[in-house]
């Protein structure tokens, strides 16, 4: 039984099409994990275990009627609690709306159910998703299952999908990233997951925190999986006007394990050369892996990045305040004092700031599309750092202390500010056991390219196939 | 002698005249809070000044294709 939880996605919708196991048995071996563990890995804020039983036992009755059954049929998933759920109460991780229950789910949440999916519970977050630490505390603030002795940090937002698929609570789940939120979890969970294009999936229903930089994506234990769920999820909605009507390709059978001939850029200037040596010995590692299965590497730069902290700086700031100026008003109180005191400063950044923004978006995206005419995928580091210790306000790259948010941002934001997809992918380990991650980012709207290199890179590489020590299989 | 026409630097004091023009009633903790963060904003922000913007249109609507 423990086993069967460490399967891939795919591995389960194959057991569960094929009868060799039940949906209702998939569902109950992640609950009993979800009830021993999370205890103390705080990854649930709502855990649905009646729900997810029922639609248990009903996807096992579809598979005996031999009924049409969709591509993650019975395969349980976790939801990050700013996605509506029609009847099922959605926090977004804080207090304010610790009772609100939406009458409508969100469309991804309907796609995934459409789709055969389990929806278990929904996963903590750092408050309504501002903080890349994974902070909360409403809910506790999740615990990194990379180290059982020393509470750490999963990475935020999406804190609570980070561990619960780490910790073999879920296979897959959505996190959402608006600065890196999908990436740095992955990351310090030592998951594979990828932001889309802006526009590859919809926001309707998700609770917002900077509209024009939200991105909405899986995480999972492999890129086969974050393919699987994709395809799942992607594609126009009318709920969503700035969703893309370009159709939506088999992510699947896009891995084909191949990447003869494939044109890599490696960012070292602002990326790989202000990594800690860990990180850097493992993304450079990667690299020669990725050359020595047939890609070509060259060096690139990405002279305009240096404008990407300011005009992510002027939009995320105006449009969370936006979002939040009401209750910040009336029930400015119930926030905790992080998200409060970060969402405050917008109320003071103009107009003409935030176009200015939105403008340089535009000239980082042009020399981003330019560079990706002459290779088909960026290589860079997830992050400078592996997982730190809760409480951390600063963290040691090579001797020098740098201030934490920002460390953790840093290789992530640039592309929520230019909107093309990025993956984060598991590519070693610290001396202390802890993940490392390695950025593969792509073309617009060209995700498929982006999973194939994630993909080949596991075929010969096992870091994604390592598990949490003290958890076992 | 500053010039009339300078900007006034960013106090407690500013930011509490600018806050309740808004509707914000922030408490003296909030301003000793919130200042070092709207200065690093702003901070940011300016760094912003010298990108070379001419014909560049902001991507307010975000459309991908």
């Amino acid at each position: 039984m423990a086993d069967l939880v460490w399967a891939s996605m795919g591995e389960m919708a194959r057991l569960v099409a094929s009868k060799a196991v039940s949906p209702v048995e998939l569902v109950r071996a992640h609950l009993d994990r979800i009830a021993a563990l999370d205890g103390k890995l705080r990854a649930f804020i709502t855990v649905m275990a009646d729900s997810a039983l029922e639609a248990a036992r009903a996807a096992e009755a579809a598979v005996i009627r031999r009924e049409p059954i969709g591509s993650l049929h019975g395969v349980p998933v976790g939801l990050k609690d700013l996605y509506c759920t029609k009847g099922v109460r959605t926090t977004g991780g804080s207090r304010i709306l610790a009772d609100w229950v939406p009458g409508e789910d969100a469309t991804v949440v309907t796609r995934l159910a459409a789709a055969g999916g389990i929806t278990l519970g929904k996963l903590n977050m750092h408050e309504f998703a501002y903080g890349p630490e994974g902070l909360n505390v409403h809910y506790g603030t999740s615990w990194n299952p990379w180290d059982p002795a020393a509470h750490r940090f999963c990475g935020g937002s999406s804190s609570g999908s980070g561990a619960a698929v780490a910790a073999g609570l879920c296979p897959g789940a959505l996190g959402s990233d608006t600065g890196g939120s999908i990436r740095i979890p992955s990351s310090l969970c030592g998951l594979t997951g990828i932001k889309p294009t802006y526009g590859r999936v919809s926001r309707a229903g998700v609770l917002p925190l900077a509209w024009s930089l939200d991105h909405v994506g899986p995480m999972c234990r492999s890129a086969a999986d974050c393919a699987l769920m994709l395809r799942a999820m992607a594609g126009h909605d009318p709920r969503d006007p700035s969703t893309s009507t370009l159709p939506v390709p088999d992510y699947a059978a896009a891995l084909t394990g191949q990447v003869r001939g494939l044109r890599v850029g490696l960012l070292r200037r602002s990326f790989l050369e202000s990594a800690g040596g860990p990180q850097r010995q493992a993304v450079e590692l990667a690299v020669r892996t990725l050359e020595g299965e047939g890609a070509s590497v060259r060096e690139v730069k990405l002279e305009q990045m240096k404008y990407a902290a300011g005009a992510a700086a002027a939009v995320i700031s105006v449009e969370a305040y936006a979002y939040h100026e009401p209750w910040l008003k009336t029930r400015g109180a119930e926030y905790g004092g992080d998200v409060r005191e970060r969402l405050l400063p917008g109320a003071f950044v103009s107009g003409a700031d935030y176009l200015r923004g939105q403008r340089v978006r535009g000239l980082i995206r042009e020399e981003m599309d330019r560079v990706l005419a002459d290779v088909d995928v960026l290589i860079a580091p997830t992050l400078p750092i592996a997982a730190p210790p809760v409480g951390a306000r600063e963290v040691d790259i090579d001797g020098r202390a740098h201030p934490m948010r920002a460390s953790l941002i840093r290789y992530t934001r640039p592309f929520n500010v230019s909107g093309h997809p990025a993956a984060s992918v598991p590519c070693g380990f610290t001396a202390d056991g802890l993940p490392i991650g390695m950025q593969v980012i792509g073309r617009s709207f060209d995700e498929a390219t982006v999973l194939r290199v994630a993909d080949a890179y596991q075929r010969v590489t096992d870091w994604h196939t390592r598990r949490p020590p003290s958890l076992g299989r | 002698m500053a010039s009339p026409d300078a900007p006034l630097p960013l106090t407690r004091d500013t930011l509490r005249v600018l806050a309740r023009a808004q509707g914000l009633a922030l408490s003296e903790a909030d301003l000793d809070a919130v200042l070092p963060l709207v200065q690093a904003t702003r901070a940011l922000l300016d760094e912003l000044a010298s990108a070379p913007l001419a014909d560049v249109e902001p991507t307010s609507l975000y459309h991908m294709g």
